[in-house]
């Protein structure tokens, strides 16, 4: 039974995952493991070697998870925005508690990307 | 990018400079056709003390032959807007009902209306709407479309959206959905609209 309860989310948030295209599966992956760390659009688009240009990042992508409420998006100034993954969404609370418990080593991969600059 | 897409899209562009030179050259014929047989002053007192060249020029552009050349450039702009507004290349209708027959079935009931919209009719009198835009004018994304279930009464629909990476409006699941989405993310619609009814 209880294992019943800690694996249904389990399947639909291997689902959700499926169902996002390799851009979007990428940014919440490396959202997921950076959080509680924020990120901005530049930084973002590195992290997840996005070649096109940020500004059909921000609308054709971001804009839609946002509005899917996977992400969370604080405009900081007017060029600049601090992105990261909604904690609250009940799938990808699952996924960032499984990046916390055994993403210790690809977290730093994507901590270290960070901070070269 | 799908092989169908892209050879919708490469149509789609042809399509489009095809309309841009006929426009070019309707746009002279029309400036000919309106200007040619006499001008047609509508009365008017000139503003302010003009030299006579002056004056003869303000009536040929203030005049009716200019109101008739307006009108009809504005009718040539309507129709290319109708024109994109309405239709989706070929290969694109084939790819996007390839897509939804592979998922619901080669017997689900699919039609197509104007403005580039389908709806798949579900069992238990449901459906799904989806609009295809070819060109998304913010990000440059080709082929994107926007998926809505039929209205949904249930009264965890926000959760049950959330589950399936979906968002809501006015009681109704929707997504924007990428062409290479469109296949996986139908499904999970399905699904939660089927949760959807059962829990209700």
């Amino acid at each position: 039974m209880s294992t019943d309860d800690t694996r249904r989310p389990v399947y639909e948030l291997i689902q959700l995952m499926a169902s996002l295209n390799e851009t979007k599966r990428a940014i919440l992956i490396a959202l997921g493991h950076v959080y509680p760390r924020s990120v901005s659009g530049v930084q973002l688009s590195r992290l997840i070697g996005y070649s096109g240009r940020s500004r059909s990042l921000y609308r054709g992508v971001l804009a839609y998870l946002e509005q899917d409420k996977m992400i969370l998006i604080d405009q900081l100034t007017p060029k600049l925005y601090a992105i990261r993954i909604n904690s609250e969404h009940p799938l990808l609370q699952l996924l960032v508690d499984l990046c916390r418990e055994f993403g210790e080593e690809t977290r730093r991969i994507y901590l270290r990307a960070l901070e070269v600059e | 990018m799908d092989r169908l897409l892209e050879h919708a899209k490469s149509l789609y562009a042809d399509r489009q400079r095809v309309a841009l030179a006929a426009m070019m050259v309707a746009f002279s014929v029309t400036l000919y056709l309106f200007y040619s047989p006499g001008i047609y002053a509508i009365p008017a007192e000139p503003p302010i003390q003009l030299p006579p060249g002056w004056v003869q020029g303000f009536e040929i552009v203030y005049s009716f032959n200019t109101v008739g050349f307006f009108l009809a450039f504005a009718v040539m702009v309507f129709m290319y807007a109708f024109w994109s507004w309405a239709f989706l290349p070929t290969p694109a209708v084939n790819y996007t009902s390839a897509v939804l027959r592979g998922i619901f079935g080669s017997r689900s009931q699919i039609t197509q209306s104007i403005g580039k919209r389908f709806r798949v009719f579900l069992t238990g009198n449901t459906w799904i709407d989806l609009t295809c835009h070819i060109k998304e004018p913010g990000s440059g994304a080709w082929f994107v479309y926007r998926l809505t279930s039929s209205p949904l009464h249930t009264s965890h629909l926000e959760e049950m959206a959330m589950r399936h990476g979906l968002g809501t409006k006015d009681g109704r699941l929707t997504a924007w959905v990428s062409s290479d989405e469109l296949h996986h993310r139908s499904i999970l619609l399905a699904k939660a609209m089927s949760l959807a009814a059962s829990s209700a």
